[in-house]
């Protein structure tokens, strides 16, 4: 079974192939791809304050460990397929695979995807955000005793 | 909403929906999240970025007019095109857009009422087919400086106590919200908002299914509750002036304000300012100064 960062690279390189428009619709395929929240984590939404509050559009994360093993557990609004694709593409790549992994993967993506020109500054700096989000919580979430 | 007064620069989807391959008519998609247009967009709908077709990739400002025209020229638009804007988000975007083609003097522009939301509510079908318009010619005018506002002009506009808007959130006003834990603050270095500025969140000028309030519930806000005057020169701000640009079309053409402009440099500029003015706090005068409700704000 690949590494994080090799699922993570065949992604990016399927990405850099493409014309914007290309890569916005490969975007919205894995946008639908990501998986519906497991019934569990719908209690679980208001309770925890999983919510990503500076995105508008209503985004909830949860970096999940069990064994040693990330998992990346979201929900976000259809109206928002950009952050969704995004998402779904980095719990692609972690899922199933090591934190220490998921720690490794490399923030130029989007730039190497050739996402940054299409998606412009201010949006690819959100995405960013979120990825340094999920790498500190999976990271974090492997330091706390199961 | 069906107020005459509206009827021209505000269309309904029914209307975009029948003029769909009117060739006059140019429908321009422009949105918060882009991938949305790639999911689905109005029947022949070109779409148009604001962040990385209508911005300038060198200098912060927008494209130049020389740009300006070969991009309209590239979306099949051409002068005398009636271009009719809608988006995601409220139609922020779409306002936007809208005012950057009145800023280079474009004639005809519209919105449609209530955007993708609404599209989506009516049961209108979406189309992922490429728009590939047959080239137009275009020229634009010089920028048309009577709506927009840059720092210098908002700074003079603030010390004359004159009509001015905040239309972020209230924590964002109050100089509460910059940024969250975990996440890079977006840009600007200071909280609060500029003294004077009357706190009037975009979202009342809208209803729940993203079209925009009537003209009579409209004036009742913001001329007998806010008792704003129409021929007094104002300027609205947001963050980057996206919101602005919602507020800013609501009150020129919804309610016939004579001279109100953007101020599209907004927060991210303010709030990095050296030596501007801040006032933090509820009070539009800010916590420090005058607590009164009725601040002397209106010109």
């Amino acid at each position: 079974m690949s590494s994080a960062r090799d699922r993570l690279e065949a992604i990016i390189s399927e990405f850099a192939d493409l014309d914007g428009r290309e890569k916005l619709e490969l975007l919205v395929d894995f946008a639908n791809g990501l998986p519906a929240l497991p019934a569990e984590y719908e209690a679980r939404k208001a309770a925890e304050d999983r919510r990503v509050h500076e995105c508008q559009t209503p985004v909830f994360l949860w970096t999940e460990v069990e064994g040693g093993m990330a998992r990346i557990v979201a929900e976000v609004a259809p109206e928002a397929p950009t952050v969704k694709g995004f998402v779904a593409i980095l719990a692609e790549a972690v899922n199933g695979r090591p934190v220490a992994e998921a720690a490794l993967l490399p923030d130029d993506l989007l730039e190497r995807m050739g996402l940054a020109d299409v998606l412009g500054m201010m949006r690819s700096r959100g995405l960013r955000a979120i990825m340094a989000r999920l790498k500190r919580g999976l990271v974090e979430r492997s330091a706390q005793p199961a | 909403m069906s107020d005459a007064a509206t009827d021209t620069v505000l269309v309904t989807t029914a209307w975009v929906a029948e003029h769909l391959s009117d060739p006059g008519i140019r429908i321009v998609e422009s949105d918060e999240d882009r991938a949305l247009y790639a999911m689905g967009h109005v029947p022949g709908a070109v779409e148009i970025d604001w962040h990385v077709d209508l911005q300038d990739p060198v200098q912060r400002d927008y494209i130049d007019r020389a740009a300006f025209e070969k991009l309209c020229a590239a979306k099949g638009i051409s002068n005398d095109t009636t271009v009719v804007f809608y988006g995601d988000k409220n139609n922020w975007w779409a306002c936007y857009a809208f005012w950057v083609f009145k800023l280079y003097g474009h004639r005809d522009c519209r919105i449609m009422d209530g955007g993708r939301k609404r599209w989506e509510l009516d049961g209108r079908p979406w189309s992922t087919e490429r728009v590939d318009p047959a080239p137009a010619r275009y020229t634009a005018q010089e920028q048309d400086a009577s709506i927009r506002a840059l720092r210098d002009e908002v700074l003079k506009h603030q010390r004359a106590g004159k009509q001015l808007l905040d239309v972020r959130s209230p924590e964002e006003y109050r100089g509460e919200r910059m940024h969250m834990p975990d996440y890079p603050n977006e840009g600007a270095v200071r909280g609060g908002h500029i003294p004077g500025a009357l706190n009037v969140p975009w979202p009342m000028n809208c209803n729940d299914d993203g079209t925009f309030k009537t003209v009579k519930q409209l004036e009742k806000l913001y001329v007998r509750e806010l008792k704003m005057k129409r021929r007094s020169p104002t300027i609205a701000y947001c963050r980057i002036g996206e919101r602005s640009s919602l507020t800013w079309f609501v009150l020129k053409y919804l309610l016939g304000f004579g001279n109100v402009r953007n101020y599209d440099g907004s927060w991210l500029e303010w709030g990095n300012c050296v030596r501007v003015p801040i006032a933090k706090g509820a009070a539009p005068g800010g916590a420090a100064g005058s607590a009164s409700t009725a601040p002397a704000v209106h010109a």
